[in-house]
């Protein structure tokens, strides 16, 4: 046990003394989070939408409406337009960030209990958070209405006379303009961007751990003390062992003062400071896992330089490291979830949107040890398969 | 330590075997260390050495034999008997980002030492190899010859009964070289044992209680320096430095009576190591030969009995560097 805390602390000293470990660990992720909160800072205040209404009926009224309510007037500002290719031109010159086109027929669809044809919104790639914004009060809107229709049909089931469906029908696409637009981003305390990618960045160069970590064990190899540390009386998973522990306290470390000096400086909220020091531990473990794997996967300082760099990477694209994952297409948010930071920046969303404790953290922490246990075996199978010499 | 094998010995290896695929690079070593006994295991660049002292230290497996310390089993794994050993690798091999007192004490570490005990043994190491001055400083910026002394230091803050060294001396500056024999001779007189290998046979002659000589893996001979000088019976080594047709010299000169074996060796690969009895009444015939098969000499010299030519006379190859 003594043999193991040497080791860990040994690393850490090294590690500390290290510049370019300090450079990559603690000083790059808090300045890139914080130049890209400044960046996008100011899309969140704001979205300019515009609006076209090719409809014309009450039920395209009632979504302009409730992008124009008095609840959304500090995030949304409206303005409409003849026909779609004027929004999308305008969407283009940056006159607006995002416009909802809604199609002819859809009241007579809604009315007429056909699929209505959803409305479409027109986005622009610098802008994804508007657009977002609006396909997500869109999507709500309509989600209200089919409930409404849902609960009309079940009238008709239940014996009302069907003179009286269509004129139902009609009420409810035009009364029920939803009291309560839930969309992803807009509770009373939206997302900031910096909440987001603190900790998106944070993670990003803590997977650089991965490759750090691994290497320092084939460097121990080359210069000859690993020899030194076997030939004293200490078992062969004493030195991996130390090496996970000082790259776990590094790593937390790393990702406590980013997300620290985030909420400080740069203005980062979260609901619960207990679920991010749970995500950040948690992240760090699947770090040390990685970390494991790498080594045990490599035969070389070179190869395991390689491989880190190539999960690293595959992870933090797959993950949302740099975009947002609700940002991004389903079929990469679906791939988010085979990924630990995927899981964390899910935790990290949902505590800046001001989920607090397990609600926020329960799920990733799952995804996040399913992740890391599933390494760990994978890494114990590999040290089954490669006896020493 | 009931073991009734263990008549006072330190350490015993028996039967060391290890391949690595095809190639057998320890083939049958045996070979045991007193306590306080400084013993040299000698042979030239790829006979075995290192690998034994592997198997010695228990950083890699033997095929076949056994090593036991003190009358406990040395293995790969993380047995108690690795107390007793202190092993200095060929290389440096130290923290360079660390100074010299962390290096030091993570190494005592490592041996459960800590508290006081392991800042005591620490200061004693230090003075040991006298760098007491430098204790703050960080490994890289220390001399070469500072740094081989530390390497050999790292292994001793634990106080292991036997010293393993291998190859100290290796590209190793004049000055260093002599405070590192130096210093292995005053271990061995402060009663630790000392197995120590090389391929330079004058510092085994100079340091070594007993001596080992490997060869392809296998212990050709092994006694007191005398024991061994002994087997050559008198005769003297001629080294010729000569140019021209060495080979047709060499095949020439093992024709001749009273030569017992000839081969080329030195620096540069231009001695020609002649083992012979009465070697001063041969000598001109030696020069004569070389006139006729048109060989130009340099220099000649004549060397009393010795370890290099118990090596010439049992393997027919001279040391080579
Ligand atoms: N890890 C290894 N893999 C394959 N061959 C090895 C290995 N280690 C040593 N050898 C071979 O074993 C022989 C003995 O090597 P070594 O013990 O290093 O000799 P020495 O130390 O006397 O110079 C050499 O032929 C060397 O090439
Ligand atoms: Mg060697």
């Amino acid at each position: 046990m003594s043999a193991l805390f040497a080791i860990a602390r040994k690393d850490l000293r090294q590690r500390l003394r290290d510049k370019s470990a300090f450079v990559l660990f603690l000083l790059a992720p808090i300045v890139v989070a914080g130049l890209m909160g400044l960046a996008f800072s100011n899309i969140n205040l704001h979205a300019k939408v515009g609006v076209v209404d090719l409809d014309g009926g009450p039920a395209a009224a009632g979504l302009s409406q409730v992008l124009g309510s008095p609840e959304l007037s500090d995030t949304v500002t409206l303005r409409g337009y003849p026909t779609a290719e004027a929004a999308r031109s305008a969407v283009d010159a940056g006159d607006i960030d995002a416009a909802v086109v809604v199609p002819a027929g859809f009241t007579a669809a809604l009315a007429g209990g056909g699929t209505p044809p959803s409305p479409t919104v027109l986005d622009d790639v610098d802008h994804a958070l508007a657009a977002q914004l609006v396909r997500g009060v869109t999507e709500s809107y309509v989600a209200q209405i089919n409930a409404d229709r849902l609960s009309v049909q079940t009238a008709l089931a239940a014996g009302v006379p069907a003179a009286s469906t269509t004129e139902l029908a009609a009420r409810a696409a035009q009364l029920h303009a939803p009291e309560r637009i839930e969309a992803r981003g807009l509770t009373d305390d939206p997302l900031k961007t910096v909440s987001y990618f603190a900790p998106g960045m944070g993670i990003f160069f803590v997977f650089f751990m991965v490759g750090f970590g691994a290497r320092s064990y084939f460097t121990e190899q080359q210069q000859g003390t690993l020899d030194r540390i076997s030939a004293a009386p200490i078992g062969s998973g004493t030195v991996l062992l130390g090496k996970s522990l000082s790259t776990f306290v590094y790593s937390l470390v790393s990702l406590g003062t980013v997300t620290t000096v985030s909420w400080l400086v740069f203005g980062a909220r979260w609901a619960d400071p207990f679920g991010v020091a749970v995500l950040c531990a948690a992240m760090a473990v699947a770090v040390v896992c990685l970390t494991t794997l790498v080594t045990v996967l490599a035969r070389t300082e070179r190869q395991a330089e390689g491989i880190a760099s190539i999960i690293v990477f595959a992870l933090a694209l797959l993950g949302g490291n740099f975009v947002y994952a609700s940002a991004s297409p389903p079929a990469l948010r679906r791939l988010a979830l085979f990924t630990p930071n995927g899981w964390a920046l899910r935790g990290f969303t949902d505590l800046g949107t001001g989920i607090g404790g397990w609600s926020a953290v329960a799920a990733p922490l799952a995804g996040i040890a399913v992740f890391s246990a599933a390494t760990a075996v994978l890494t114990l199978v590999l040290l089954r398969l490669r006896r020493p010499a | 330590m009931t073991d009734s094998s263990n008549d006072g010995e330190l350490l015993e290896c028996a039967g060391l075997v290890r391949r690595f695929g095809e190639r057998t690079a320890v083939d049958g070593v045996s070979f045991e260390i007193a306590p306080g006994e400084t013993y040299g295991l000698i042979g030239p660049n790829g006979a075995g050495k290192t690998t034994t002292i592997r198997m010695v230290c228990g950083l890699l497996h033997a095929d076949e034999g056994s090593v036991r310390i003190a009358g406990q089993t040395v293995s790969t794994a993380a047995d108690p008997a690795k107390k007793l050993i202190g092993y200095v690798p060929q290389d440096i091999a130290l923290y360079p980002d660390l100074t010299v007192r962390e290096n030091l004490r993570f190494f005592g570490r490592l041996y459960r030492l800590r508290g006081r005990a392991l800042e005591r043994r620490v200061d004693a190491v230090l003075d040991l190899v006298d760098l007491t001055e430098r204790a703050r400083d960080r490994v890289d910026s220390l001399s070469g010859g500072m740094r081989r002394r530390l390497n050999i230091g790292a292994a001793l803050v634990h106080s292991p009964s036997l010293l393993v060294l291998d190859e100290p001396t290796v590209g190793v500056d004049p000055q260093s070289r002599h405070a590192i024999l130096g210093s292995v001779h005053r271990f061995g007189e402060e009663g630790m044992a000392v197995l120590y290998t090389t391929h330079y046979m004058e510092e085994a002659e100079r340091l070594c209680d007993r001596i080992g000589i490997i060869d392809h893996g296998r212990m050709i001979a092994e006694g007191t320096q005398r024991e061994l000088v002994a087997t050559v019976a008198e005769r003297d080594r001629v080294l010729l430095t000569a140019s021209g047709e060495l080979a047709k010299y060499v095949s020439e000169c093992r024709l001749l009576d009273r030569v017992d074996r000839v081969d080329v060796g030195g620096d540069h690969g231009d001695t020609v190591q002649i083992l012979v009895r009465d070697a001063r009444s041969l000598l001109p015939e030696l020069l004569d030969l070389a006139h006729r098969v048109d060989v130009r000499i340099r220099g000649v010299e004549i060397v009393e009995p010795d370890l290099e030519a118990v090596f010439l006379h049992l393997t027919g190859t001279a040391l080579r560097e």
